[in-house]
């Protein structure tokens, strides 16, 4: 029953969408560690600024079309994934095949993180392209997986159906080898935590190395979307959406987003980036037979019921 | 105006700041870290987000290239210090960060268009120290490689190259020969290929490490042959400083006491933890564990100021447990840069790595129980015995120093390693090239 609302709401989402990615910087950075590591970044607000009043700064022979439209593409990427994601119950458009959207939006990080490698004509920013793509081959697949079974859950790629589906149960509870491999996935895609291998310090910022000024706000700002949105689409997906006792649909999915952020955030503290020639093994024989195995269990639930 | 002024002020309250080390300058490196630290100023990856450029020590005059390529390669506002006695570093920050204000800093020209995106990374090669004067602007420019596919080395100037790796790249492949006839991308030849270890011919990438990386040993520079990011080869340089007056840093107590003096077991222990401390946080901030290299980090303060025994234990051991025993690292880290105890010992190693005689894991793991052994003997009052020469990376007195072996081992184990894990391998090993610098001083071989 979830709702679509009127075009203007298109305007709102992007506010929406960095309000909540810029609660989630704050908090991160009043409890230690902000991004950048070892070094505490300090409020992100400042942090923008600082680097907002940076000058421009181009390198030689860059490819200034593919920089620009990687890192603008990041946070538009994003915002896209954003629109078929409910806020209680009322998400911008729920498109009848929402979930193959959302997956295609966010699919969209992979040309943003190599052109933006690519672009700037060096060779740490374009390892840490390399690594974004050699990331993706690891997690997009578990990943599709997972969201697919949570629509076969449903019967359906409509987002608002999946949420419909967990009036009683959630997905989360009776699928949790699903839930567990997309949050894992969350933060590979927003290469983010123990997967910010691509602009890894060790490559002197990786994908992000050559990146100053505005660039880098859009850039390193949309990493922060999409995973405040990847985080964000768990709640629908597995977690219930809005459904809850007392508070209306939209104070829960706010709550619930907000703990799964808070484990994303957690996730980093407690574990090293995981390297992709250590983690595809990984991915691909134990997560991808594991993510297979569940999808079958839901399968034939779905077809006894 | 009043608000122009304003917003930059906030902007700017944090300014990133990038160190550049000279080599014999870690104990100013040090506590430059510490107090950025307590001012929480961020710690910048590149000079791309750099506000302030720090000089550490006391570079060779005559080759300061690459710190002029990591100031060309940063963005107004901008403003560079040097530092090289520790009690210059509040002052120098405070002054950094007011010439940061002031206009100049916020007005033009940043980077020549010209100019490299890896200029910061740069070594002590001459080939960057032309790139000041106008009239060798253009030449260069036409020299420079397409760099997203072909490196600097070997299409270099020759004259910059001399001596250097590039004249061995030349001959290495034959290659290069055609080179002049391949095509070009905005005057820049296209890269160079050559036969991978899968039998594949694929494009090659020059690229320099270091002097300025962070978490990098301050002096060093590998220049690597890379095709994707698994490194082909493997030349090592180091940059030029002045030769200090004193000690290494973390060598002094022992050779303190085979000098003769009388130096206390307690500081020498001390001065140990503190330095395998400084090696763990490198290596956990290279392995990408932010959180726990500033506990590393915080330590190895801790150590250096001179707590107590019981503190400093409380400080290592949540490290030891979190860190020696985290299953994921371990699985990480496992079979990256093996070095086995026989080689190890043929070439000259002794200390933590030849203890270890293992992969990454098991150096780190070596450095956590050395330091909290030593923690725990902080406060010995015993005197050291001048015959006693075994320093953090390994017995000193020796006719090499023991960083020298550490980076001889350096070029085999990089080889066929991938870009990330060569970076974990040099941080695992952790040559101190205050050592190198003052080479000469630090044979005093003990009589006794």
């Amino acid at each position: 029953m979830t709702d679509a609302t009127s075009p203007w709401s298109v305007l709102v989402l992007p506010g929406v969408l960095v309000l909540a990615a810029v609660c989630a910087a704050t908090a991160d950075a009043a409890l230690g560690t902000g991004p950048g590591g070892t070094r505490r970044a300090g409020l992100p607000g400042r942090e923008v600024l600082r680097l907002l009043v940076q000058q421009r700064r181009t390198t030689n022979a860059s490819d200034h079309l593919l920089l620009r439209v990687g890192v603008t593409l990041l946070p538009v990427a994003a915002v896209l994934a954003g629109v078929v994601v409910p806020l209680g119950f009322t998400a911008v458009s729920d498109l009848p095949d929402g979930i193959v959207w959302f997956n295609a939006m966010e699919a969209l990080a992979w040309a943003a993180v190599w052109l933006a490698g690519w672009g700037p004509n060096s060779a740490l920013s374009m390892i840490g392209g390399y690594r974004f793509l050699a990331q993706g081959l690891a997690y997009e697949i578990p990943h599709m997986l997972a969201i697919t079974t949570a629509a076969l859950g449903a019967e359906s790629l409509r987002v608002g159906a999946v949420v419909d589906a967990q009036g009683g149960l959630w997905f989360a509870v009776w699928m949790p080898v699903a839930f567990v491999i997309y949050l894992a996935s969350a933060l590979a895609m927003a290469f983010w935590g123990p997967f910010d291998q691509p602009v890894g310090s060790d490559a002197a910022g990786g994908a992000a190395a050559e990146l100053s000024g505005v660039e880098r706000v859009l850039f390193l700002g949309g990493r922060r979307l999409l995973l405040t949105v990847a985080a964000a689409a768990a709640v629908p997906l597995f977690l219930g959406g809005g459904h809850g006792p007392w508070l209306p649909g939209w104070a829960w999915t706010l709550v619930k987003t907000a703990a799964v952020l808070a484990v994303l955030m957690w996730a980093r503290r407690r574990l090293p980036v995981l390297r992709m020639d250590r983690y595809m093994e990984v991915a691909w024989v134990v997560l991808t037979p594991l993510a297979v195995l569940q999808a079958l269990v839901v399968a034939l639930v779905v077809l006894g019921r | 105006m009043d608000l122009r002024k304003r917003i930059l002020r906030a902007a700017l309250a944090r300014p990133a700041v990038l160190p550049a080390v000279c080599p014999g300058a870690t104990e100013a490196r040090v506590l430059l870290e510490r107090e950025l630290r307590s001012r929480g100023w961020p710690l910048a990856a590149g000079p791309a987000t750099a506000n302030l450029l720090v000089l550490v020590g006391r570079p060779d005059p005559a080759r300061m290239d690459w710190c002029e390529g990591l100031w060309r390669a940063m963005p107004a506002p901008r403003a560079r210090i040097v530092i090289v006695s520790p009690e210059q570093i509040a002052r120098g920050l405070d002054a950094g960060a007011a010439a940061l204000l002031r206009p100049a800093a916020g007005s033009p020209p940043l980077l020549r268009p010209g100019a490299r995106p890896e200029d910061h990374l740069h070594g002590a090669a001459p080939h960057t120290s032309h790139e000041g004067h106008g009239a060798h602007g253009a030449r260069h420019g036409a020299h420079e490689t397409h760099e997203g596919h072909g490196g600097h080395e070997g299409h270099g100037d020759p004259e910059g190259h001399g001596g250097h790796g590039g004249h061995r790249d030349r001959t290495a492949h034959g290659g290069h020969e055609g080179h002049d006839m391949l095509m070009q991308v905005s005057g820049l030849p296209m890269a160079d290929r050559a036969d991978d270890r899968d039998g594949l011919r694929l494009d090659q990438l020059h690229l320099p490490l270091g002097p300025a990386l962070l978490d990098w040993p301050a002096g060093l520079v590998l220049r690597l042959a890379l095709q994707g990011d698994v490194v082909q080869r493997v030349h090592v340089e180091q940059i030029a400083a002045r030769a200090g007056e004193g000690w290494p840093f973390w060598d002094e107590p022992w050779l303190r006491a085979a000098a003769g003096e009388e130096v206390p077991r307690g500081p020498a222990a001390r001065r140990l933890c503190a330095a395998h401390l400084d090696s763990v946080g490198r290596l956990l901030a290279v392995a990408g564990w932010p959180a726990q290299a500033q506990q590393a980090r915080a330590a190895r303060d801790t150590a250096l100021e001179g707590a107590p025994a019981k503190a400093l234990v409380a400080a290592v051991s949540p490290l030891v447990r979190r860190v020696g025993r985290s299953r994921t690292l371990r699985w990480l880290t496992r079979g990256v840069g093996v070095l086995d105890a026989r080689t190890a010992a043929s070439a000259g190693v002794s200390g933590p790595a030849l203890t270890a005689g293992g992969d990454v894991w098991d150096r780190l793991n070596v450095w956590l129980d050395e330091a909290a052994r030593a923690a725990a003997m902080c406060e010995e009052t015993a005197l050291l015995r001048g015959s006693d020469l075994a320093g953090p990376r390994g017995a000193l007195g020796g006719p090499l120093p023991p960083s020298q072996a550490l980076l001889d081992v350096l070029p085999p184990l990089l080889v066929g390693a991938e870009f990330a894990s060569a970076r974990l391998t040099v941080a695992s090993l952790d040559p101190d090239l205050d050592e190198l610098a003052q080479a000469p001083v630090a044979v005093t071989v003990a009589h006794d």
